[in-house]
Order: C-alpha cells, then sequence, then structure tokens
C-alpha cells in the first residue's frame, strides 16, 4: 500500500481523434500541496474529471487514496472534496436546497465550519444558484468541498472570479486545510503568484505531457535565466544542452538552461564572456518558457 | 514579527525568511529568548506553505541561531557575538558596496564621499571604538 | 440507507410535477371507473369502456415516456449527476434512485386505481367470475406497458437534442403498444414486454456507469 494519494499511470485520453493526454505519470505523495499548472485547453480540466471517476481513459489508470478511479466507492467519496471547473454546481436549485442536499450525502459534516465559511463569505441562502455571481459560486464551491472535511482536497481553478480578499481567504483556508494530519491538495491555477506561495511541488502541463514534475525550490534551482556579455559578438552557438530558450543581441545573450551545473557553466567559460549574471525568475517566468510552443521535453526527476 | 516575502525574487522563500530573521536579530529588533511565531501561525498570517517555513526553521535551528523547545516553539538563540558579527558584516557590506557602485555612477570620488559619511555617524552619535567590556 | 432516501427525494422532488399529473389523472379516472361501474347493467357500458380507454392509453404512454425522457435530459442539461458524484454518491445509486422514482410515479397512478377497482368489486356483486381475472389481465398489461414506456423513456432521453429524443421515445412506444394490442391482452404479452424490460434496465445501467458527465 503505497503512500500517494493520488496515482496516475500512463494517462492516455482522446478526444474525437485529437490526444489530449499522451501518457501522464503523476504521484501526489500525502501531505503534500500540489499545483498543476498549464495553459487554457491543455487539459488540467480533463486530468481532474477522470481522477474524480468523471470521464473514463482512453489507456491507463488512476487511482484516488489507492482507489481506481472508475470504481470509488461511496466510503471513499466521501473523503475527497471537489472543486469542479466552472463551479456549476445545480445552477437551479436555491443554495439552502443544495446546502441540505450535501448535508444529507455527506458522511462527514463539521456544521461549525461550514457556518463560519458562509457567514465569512456572506453567501445569500435564499438565492438560485445560477443567479450568484461566479466568485459567490467559487466560494459556495469551496465551503461545500471543506465542510465535508476530505483528507484530499482537488480544486480546478477554485479563485476563478474570486477578488483579491475572497482570494487570500481562499490560500488561507487552504493552509488551514493542510495543517491538519494526513491532508492532501490538488489545485490548478492561472494565478502562479497563488501557487508558489502555497505548493510544495509543481506540475506543468504542456502538449499533452508533464514537462515538469518536481518541488518548488528545485524547479527554481534547476531553471536558470542568464545574462550573458561577451566583450565582442556573442557567439551563435553556445553548446549547451538544454537550452529552453535563448536570445542573441550584440554582445548579450540571455540564455535560460534546463539542469544548469558545473559541466555548462564550465562550457559557458570557453566562451569567455566578460559577465554573467543570473536573472531571477519567478515561478510566472518559468511557466512561460516552459510552456513556449516546440520545447523539449524538461524531464526533472522526482 | 513583520516579514516581506517576494515571490518573484529568484530567492527562495525560506531563505527569504532566514534573512530576515537574521537581520532582525542583528539590528536587535529580535533580542535573546524571545519567542518567534509558531510556523502555523506564520504559515497563516503570510499565506504561504507551513513547510516552506518549517524548513527556514530548521535550518536557522541548525545554524544555531534559534532554538526550538519542544512544546515551546522557537526561540531566538543565546548567540556569541562572532556570529552576529558575520552577520553584521555582511549586510553593512552589502549596504557599503551598494553606496560604492552609486558613488561611481555619479562620479563622486573617495574624498567627498567619506566627508559625507563622517557627518552621518557623526548625526547617530556612533562611537569611535566599541568598549571591549564583555566579548 | 439514507443516502438512497435523499437521492431518491431529490427525484421526486426534480420531477413533481409528474406525480401531481398522476395523481390528477388518477382521480379523474377513479371517477370515471365508479360511474362506469354504476352503469355496468346498461348497454353503454363496453363502448364506455372502451371509448375511454383509448385516449388514457395514450395519455399514459406519453406521459411514462415523458418521465424517462425527461429525468434523463433534465440529468445531461443541468449537470446534475456531474455534481452528485463530487458527493459520496455512486453511479449505481443515482440510477436505481431514479429508477425507483419512475416506479413511484407509475404507482402513484396505478395504485389508486387498482384499490379502488377491488373495493368496487367487492361492493357491487360481479355477474360473472371471469370479470376478476379480466381486470387482473388488463392493470397487469397497462402497468407493464407503463414499465415498457418509462423504459423506452429512459433509453432515448440520452439522445442529443430537445425534440428528436422524446420523438423516438413515443413512436418506439407505439410500436410496442400496436404489438401489444394484437398479441392480446393476456399473458402472452406479458414476457416480450418484462424481456425487453430487463434488457433496457440492464442497458441503462450499463451506459450509465460508462458514460461521462
Amino acid at each position: 500500500m503505497n503512500d500517494n494519494v493520488i496515482n496516475v499511470e500512463n494517462l492516455v485520453k482522446y478526444f474525437d481523434g485529437r490526444c489530449v493526454l499522451d501518457g501522464i505519470n503523476l504521484k501526489v505523495p500525502q501531505g503534500c500541496i500540489y499545483g498543476l499548472l498549464g495553459r487554457n485547453g491543455i487539459g488540467k480540466t480533463t486530468l481532474i474529471r477522470i481522477l474524480l471517476g468523471l470521464e473514463s481513459p482512453t489507456r491507463g489508470h488512476t487511482s484516488l487514496l489507492g482507489i481506481d478511479s472508475t470504481n470509488l466507492p461511496v466510503e471513499v467519496r466521501g473523503r475527497i472534496g471537489c472543486v469542479a471547473e466552472g463551479h456549476n454546481l445545480i445552477q437551479n436549485y436555491k443554495v439552502s436546497r443544495l446546502i441540505k442536499l450535501c448535508k444529507d450525502l455527506c458522511v462527514q459534516w463539521n456544521n461549525e465550519f461550514f457556518e463560519h465559511l458562509i457567514e465569512t463569505f456572506r453567501l445569500p441562502l435564499d438565492r438560485r444558484v445560477k443567479e450568484l455571481s461566479i466568485g459567490m459560486r467559487a466560494q459556495l464551491n469551496l465551503a461545500l468541498a471543506m465542510a465535508t472535511e476530505p483528507e484530499l482536497l482537488i480544486l480546478d481553478d477554485p479563485t476563478l472570479g474570486l477578488d483579491t480578499v475572497a482570494r487570500r481567504q481562499f490560500l488561507e483556508l487552504a493552509i488551514e486545510l493542510i495543517q491538519q494530519q494526513k491532508r492532501t491538495i490538488l489545485f490548478c491555477s492561472h494565478i502562479l503568484s497563488d501557487v508558489e506561495r502555497i505548493a510544495d511541488r509543481i506540475g506543468i502541463l504542456a502538449a499533452g505531457k508533464l514537462v515538469v514534475d518536481c518541488r518548488l525550490e528545485e524547479l527554481k534551482k534547476r531553471i536558470k535565466k542568464l545574462q550573458v556579455i561577451f566583450p565582442n559578438a556573442a557567439p551563435e552557438n553556445i553548446y549547451i544542452t538544454e537550452i529552453i530558450n535563448q536570445q542573441i543581441r550584440d554582445r548579450e545573450i540571455v540564455l535560460t538552461v534546463a539542469n544548469w551545473n558545473r559541466q555548462k557553466q564550465a562550457i559557458l567559460d570557453t566562451f569567455k564572456p566578460s559577465s554573467c549574471t543570473e536573472i531571477p525568475m519567478s515561478l510566472e517566468d518559468i511557466f512561460i518558457e516552459c510552456t513556449k510552443p516546440a520545447q523539449d521535453v524538461i524531464q526533472t526527476a522526482v | 514579527m513583520q516579514f516581506n516575502i517576494n515571490n518573484s525574487s529568484g530567492r527562495p522563500v525560506y531563505q527569504q525568511i532566514m534573512d530576515q530573521v537574521k537581520r532582525d536579530i542583528a539590528l536587535g529588533r529580535l533580542i535573546k529568548d524571545e519567542k518567534l511565531p509558531t510556523v502555523r501561525e506564520l504559515a497563516q498570517q503570510l499565506a504561504i506553505n507551513p513547510n516552506t517555513i518549517a524548513k527556514a526553521y530548521r535550518q536557522l535551528e541548525q545554524e544555531g541561531i534559534i532554538v526550538t523547545r519542544p512544546g515551546s516553539g522557537a526561540f531566538v538563540a543565546n548567540l556569541d557575538s562572532n556570529l552576529s558579527k558575520s552577520v553584521k558584516k555582511k549586510l553593512l557590506s552589502e549596504e557599503l558596496e551598494r553606496i560604492a557602485v552609486d558613488a561611481y555612477h555619479m562620479q563622486i570620488d573617495r574624498q567627498i564621499l567619506r566627508q559625507w559619511f563622517e557627518k552621518a555617524v557623526e548625526k547617530f552619535n556612533l562611537a569611535e571604538e566599541k568598549e571591549k567590556t564583555n566579548e | 440507507m439514507l443516502n438512497m432516501l435523499t437521492l431518491i427525494k431529490r427525484e421526486i422532488y426534480d420531477n413533481i410535477a409528474y406525480f401531481v399529473a398522476a395523481i390528477i389523472l388518477s382521480m379523474i379516472l377513479i371517477i370515471c371507473i365508479i360511474s362506469a361501474a354504476y352503469r355496468s347493467n346498461s348497454e353503454e357500458a363496453p363502448i364506455f369502456a372502451i371509448a375511454l380507454s383509448l385516449p388514457v392509453i395514450v395519455i399514459l404512454i406519453i406521459g411514462f415516456t415523458s418521465i424517462g425522457v425527461s429525468q434523463m435530459y433534465i440529468d445531461k442539461n443541468k449537470r446534475i449527476s456531474a455534481f452528485l458524484l463530487t458527493l459520496p454518491v455512486t453511479r449505481g445509486r443515482i440510477l436505481t434512485a431514479r429508477i425507483i422514482t419512475g416506479i413511484l410515479a407509475i404507482l402513484t397512478l396505478f395504485l389508486p386505481l387498482i384499490i379502488t377497482t377491488m373495493i368496487l368489486y367487492r361492493l357491487l356483486s360481479p355477474p360473472v367470475p371471469v370479470f376478476e381475472g379480466m381486470f387482473f389481465d388488463i392493470y397487469t398489461v397497462t402497468l407493464l406497458t407503463a414499465l415498457t414506456s418509462y423504459c423506452i423513456g429512459l433509453q432515448t432521453g440520452w439522445m442529443k437534442g430537445k425534440v428528436i429524443p422524446p420523438l423516438v421515445g413515443f413512436i418506439i412506444t407505439f410500436v410496442f403498444a400496436s404489438i401489444i394490442i394484437i398479441k392480446g391482452l393476456g399473458p402472452q404479452a406479458w414476457l416480450p414486454l418484462i424481456i425487453f424490460i430487463i434488457a433496457s434496465v440492464i442497458r441503462s445501467r450499463r451506459k450509465f456507469m460508462k458514460t461521462s458527465f
């Protein structure tokens, strides 16, 4: 019985002949906050839907809490909380009716916590779900997911529609949850500064593959952006492997390299640059570099 | 304790926390045996992953800058003056270098810079030489 | 168990219109039956019965097919199962609750009728014993036809579009009904209906388990 709360093995998914996920392998250990990143339409939502058993894979399999996703029994579903894409919920129900439905169906329900969240978010109980703004639906969705005190929280773009204050509230909630025993969170977001704050591990989905899957600090260590200035014209070709991006202008090369190490530094030195400065990269910078089209796969080991 | 985390700098967050703890100690804002916020409190306050804070605290403990007492939390260690001296040196040297760079660009010579420096230390009543009392 | 009850309650509430219609129709039919019963000695009775049964059967067929269609269609449209599956329920339970609700709607219509018929039968001493058997046959076939229409509705509710699914549903159901009438109302009609119902449920279940929400 492995300790991985989420396990994805060789997952392949085709939609209408188009390959959306091409052999995804992912393991999320217990206690981890995993940030899954990727551009719109790249397959993050598909991956999450397959994890939750809403969609079936073309090949390969996925499991949550040790149980295969296509076969999740009630007890296991009760330990998983999720916020699905778009915060659809059930549009024409009244908020109060939806809450009662969840309360009645859920195995665990922390009503005190839920009431506290409803109050904090100031959610109106007598309106229909479709009448709420997307931000309020997001908060309702989040409150419903967290009230069950889930061991595993799967969130697909949970901050969609949330204003700045609400986003910070969400982050604080996530942090509060993770501090409790044996909790794990998997979430997708486009707000990379948020992901940077709370994620332990990062995965980047691009062109159907998981091009990055490692700890956040490791990612920042392994991918470096260097400004190299040469005394005369910059050389056309620097024979360093795993260059993600380079821009040459007169005497300057700005180089983005994966898995920077001493050998690469030595190779660079043979070109006798007059200066070599590291340009700090935020997660957003790294993400943009990694998702530029036609990039080689940068496999960073676990 | 107020921390300032810059997510977009290349410096890992846990190191930023360590830097700021060291700085506050060196500047006297944190004193010996003072209690630091718990990992939990700090994580909530800054809205960052508690593991990051835990790592910072672990490193600080390894470097002897703080001590954690089980059940009580993390406290500023009883630092010997050598350790704090090296931190102070690092901090001030960096500042001085920054000033030197600016002076270079502004084409201010050493003489004038020394004059202005003397004026500044005069203003804050810096002692000419620290009394060697209990080192 | 509590879980199932909640799911069933939800289905009923969402389809309450059908239950109300079933009750109203039931009341109307009871009145008709009572008045027919008190005229059983006159010559009008058979004509009356036949004149009554045809529109009733048509309404029943359309009605029960629509319940099936509407349950599945609304699920797909309003993404109800997509949300329910984020809660501690399984696909099997959702489908079972759905079918139970459909059956309850059918029973809501039929049980009062059956009870009324039985009461009347006891009250007004029947002329011929054969009559009792006949009622039993009629009700069984009608009930099975209702279930069949419902199952057809469940199947066609999957199809894309607002107009086509119900249309297809009605057509198939009428075809079936005609077969029944041709074959006669007796026990020989039961077997194909029962087989069809079981096959439908199995197919629905299989589809429901594999579909993406």
